[in-house]
């Protein structure tokens, strides 16, 4: 499904990425893992179509993203949904807007958004506070409310970039509860973060960044930093 | 292309944030309103001005007069002679007798001219031709041209050079007042176009995050910027609406003095120097045109991926 190939990017004279090689396949959950400024970050930009590479190539089921054309952009990006650390909810929107305003950018006919957004509110939990402002909700949450935005318009690759790194242990398990149960509903899951624990927890493929170079791959992973 | 579905999302995104965010859609619109207030005055100056110089120019005319031994068969002939030329206008000729009738008629209040004029034998006027041209510029010509020999017996005095240096300084102020409204409306453009330019980078700023999520879950450049279009637009609306209730005392009470000063006995809006309606639809796209403009360059750097 994607395919990293021999990717090489710069920022000024800093080499952010260095030869990544990568292969995902549909329906996996992985976690990306190293330490801030490994790279992740900038693997996700590329995805979004954010950055170009300077060298190598990304496929998107087949489709080189640096020929895509600029308009076409915003159709590529319909089939991922992005998840940030900090959120970036519209604190002057409600639950429920939060998530009818990515629908309604999107295309969506009235009726499917009325049909789609309760349904989507109650998958990560939220059903009931769906005219609740993202400021009276916890962190746990608001985060739950972004995967929610990030799934409204149905994305076959799910991005979360860091989203458990403002939350506490138990929200955080939460947050990375409900990312299983999305992926166990066919959505591939890339899981960037550098929380140990709860990435020895779930037992998934881990791939390990290191200054801009995939260091390790294991299939049913341990995030070990020591030795990364 | 954007659907049907996302073209009135637009417009009605366009309304809600132009009522949400009241106060910035108040800043925007004063600003523009300034803007427009700057615009009309400037052309109504220059239309009245523009206006000023026509009536003035049109009351300018070459007026020939002939001796008392000239035949009115030779000066009908001249008349027709002159009509000749492309670049005369009209030629009116006024007989002798004519001339002391209007005379005695202007002054007919005037005893002492009216008992002068009895005491006379003879008529003292002269029968003359009053030639209009064209353009202003032309005068010299026509007045050089009579200077003829073959008009030496018949005509007495050409009275075009009294008239010349005011003919003269008149085509200077026109071409200068054209020159400067150019420059003025350029000038005013450009500084209109960075004030409205920098209140719309502010509301596009104070929304930045709405733009990276709707850039983020796909939404198209045109749909991104849309609604901010149609919030340019509402400003542009009610500036122009403010601006004409501005200026409108302007058009009822101060205008019509300057022009019956000017040309006494006409009204301005009989006299179409311009209409309102007309300032109304400009003020209107001067600023929708500004406003798309400067929205355009404000959102750009947001909509660089």
């Amino acid at each position: 499904m994607i395919k990293f190939e021999n990717v090489v990017k710069y920022y000024g004279n800093s080499k952010a990425l260095d030869g990544v090689n990568l292969d995902i396949h549909h329906g996996e959950f992985i976690s990306l893992v190293g330490m801030s400024g490994a790279g992740k970050t900038t693997m996700f930009k590329i995805l979004l179509g954010e950055e170009s590479v300077d060298r190598g190539k990304v496929l998107i089921d087949g489709i080189d993203i640096s020929e895509v054309r600029k308009q076409d952009m915003p159709l590529l990006r319909r089939r991922i949904g992005m998840v940030f650390q900090d959120m970036k909810l519209l604190p002057a929107r409600t639950a429920y807007e939060n998530v009818s305003f990515a629908m309604e950018v999107c295309g969506f006919s009235r009726n499917i958004i009325e049909k789609d957004v309760p349904k989507i509110l109650s998958i990560v939990g939220l059903g009931h506070k769906a005219k609740f402002f993202p400021d009276q909700m916890s962190g746990g949450e608001k985060q739950r409310l972004a995967i929610a935005r990030a799934l409204s318009h149905r994305p076959v690759l799910l991005l979360a970039d860091e989203p458990t790194g403002n939350l506490d242990e138990i929200n955080a398990g939460e947050v990375l509860e409900l990312l299983l149960k999305i992926n166990r509903l066919g959505t591939t899951v890339i899981l960037a973060t550098h929380a140990v624990e709860l990435v020895n927890k779930i037992k998934k493929k881990v791939i390990t960044v290191k200054d801009g170079k995939i260091v390790r791959e294991q299939e049913i992973g341990k995030y070990n930093l020591t030795s990364s | 292309m954007l659907d049907s579905i996302s073209f009135f999302r637009i417009i009605k995104t366009g309304f809600v944030n132009f009522w949400r965010n009241w106060l910035l859609s108040s800043a925007a619109t004063m600003v523009m309103t300034i803007t427009l207030v700057i615009f009309a005055v400037l052309f109504l100056l220059f239309a009245l001005t523009n206006y000023s110089i026509i009536t003035i120019k049109d009351t300018i005319d070459v007026s020939v007069y002939f001796k008392h031994a000239a035949e009115e068969q030779q000066i009908l002939s001249i008349k027709t002679e002159l009509e000749q030329n492309s670049k005369i206008k009209r030629v009116d000729y006024t007989s002798a007798l004519d001339a002391l009738k209007n005379f005695r008629d202007k002054h007919a209040n005037d005893p002492l001219i009216t008992q002068s004029l009895n005491e006379l034998n003879d008529n003292p006027l002269p029968a003359t031709l009053n030639i209009k041209a064209n353009k202003l510029e032309d005068y010299p010509e026509i007045a050089d041209s009579l200077k003829n020999d073959r008009y030496d017996g018949f005509i007495s005095e050409i009275n075009f050079e009294d008239t010349r240096p005011i003919i003269e300084r008149l085509n200077k102020i026109l071409s200068f007042i054209i020159t400067a409204g150019i420059i003025l409306v350029v000038v005013f453009s450009l500084i209109a176009i960075l004030v409205i330019y920098n209140t719309l980078t502010l509301t596009i700023y104070n929304r930045r995050q709405e733009v990276e999520i709707m850039r983020l879950v796909g939404a198209t450049n045109g749909y991104i910027r849309g609604p901010f279009v149609v919030e340019a637009l509402l400003y542009s609306f009610f500036a122009t609406v403010i601006t004409c209730l501005l200026v409108s005392p302007i058009f009822s009470n101060i205008l019509p003095k300057i022009a019956l000063f000017v040309n006494p006995g006409i009204s301005v809006f009989n006299q179409n120097i311009f209409s309102f309606w007309i300032l109304i639809l400009l003020l209107f796209i001067t600023s929708a045109i500004l406003s798309v403009i400067s929205t355009f360059l404000a959102i750009r750097k947001y909509l660089t991926v």
